[in-house]
């Protein structure tokens, strides 16, 4: 292994010869045959999931952007699941969030991910707060692909719902640079 | 006398008074690639937590999803917005450059226009995010109503 490695591998992500091995069977173990995003995807083109907001999920979300808000609060350490507080009620989930998860719709998962696909811009209407423990469904259809100083962009267009109570939550404009 | 401290939520909070000008106290945030890499964020691509593949891919070091920033200025928004952040507002961000591993982002803001609406005013707030070194990551804009 070169030094510039041991030092790109040691001083970000201090690992082990063992934690080194797990880490490029990981790797390796992603690689698949894929089309670009651009040519994946057509003008038109629907995708939709349902995702259960769970208190644990959203811990998750907010604990890597260390967003310590009590009002996201719906699991804590000791009493585990609680309603939480928040000025709507109950625990709400952070004004973000849900348009985090649009990428994991937007990309197929029965397909392989595409390669080269960048998240460039995002026009994000919050309409209503979301209560913790809602199931959303997340609608993304793809509205127009477009060059932009040589660069491939795919516009899409979101909507995240109630499935239940039909509750528009969020409506979100979103563009993807592709290779 | 005792004098009670002003908790932080009603100290640092946009008010209809609020003048166009005002600069908002952002949030700062080390981009930890452990953080980075977590299964809900960016585990799904080496990219974002690996620092070899990350170079064999033509990358100094692996880099944030852009989302993070987002969540970062909408922090910052919840912090000086609170309730108004969760009904009828909007953030548009768009990511002008890549944000590497160990980074220290802050995110800005400043109030750009206030429209009357009801009561109260609808807000425009320019956002924006920096490393230390000054260079920009994000830009956009945020609106929410105040005292609507």
């Amino acid at each position: 292994m070169s030094a510039d490695n041991d030092v790109a591998i040691d001083s970000l992500r201090p690992m082990t010869e063992i934690q080194i091995g797990q880490t490029r069977e990981f790797i390796e173990s992603l690689k698949e045959e894929c089309e670009t995003y651009w040519d994946m995807v057509e003008i038109g083109d629907v995708l939709s999931r349902d995702l259960c907001v769970t208190p644990e999920l959203v811990i998750l979300y907010a604990d890597a952007v260390e967003d310590y808000t009590p009002w996201y609060e719906g699991w804590k350490m000791n009493t585990w699941r609680i309603d939480g507080e928040s000025p709507f009620g109950g625990a709400i989930v952070p004004p973000m969030m849900m348009s985090h998860f649009v990428l994991s719709v937007q990309f197929d998962h029965t397909k392989p991910f595409a390669i080269g696909s960048v998240h460039t811009f995002h026009d994000t209407e919050i309409l209503e707060p979301i209560p913790v423990g809602a199931t959303v469904r997340i609608r993304t259809e793809a509205i127009d692909k477009f060059e932009k100083r040589g660069r491939r962009y795919v516009r899409h267009a979101v909507t995240v719902s109630d499935v239940d109570k039909g509750t528009l939550y969020l409506r979100e404009t979103r563009d993807i640079m592709s290779m | 006398m005792n004098v009670q401290p002003v908790p932080v939520a009603e100290a640092y909070r946009i008010t209809p008074e609020t003048p166009v000008g005002f600069d908002l106290i952002g949030v700062k945030k080390k981009a930890l690639i452990q953080l980075m890499g977590s299964r809900l964020w960016g585990r799904f691509n080496p990219n974002h937590w690996d620092p070899v593949y990350a170079r064999e891919t033509g990358l100094a070091k692996p880099i944030q999803t852009g989302e993070m920033c987002s969540a970062y200025i909408a922090e910052m928004c919840v912090n000086w917005f609170g309730p108004a952040m969760f009904r009828n507002a909007r953030i548009s961000c768009k990511y002008v450059a890549s944000i590497f591993a160990d980074e220290t982002i802050t995110t800005y803001g400043k109030v750009a226009g206030k429209t009357p609406k009801g009561d109260g005013y609808r807000f425009r707030v320019d956002v924006w995010a920096k490393n230390e070194a000054g260079e920009t990551k994000t830009i956009g804009f945020v609106e929410a109503d105040v005292g609507v």
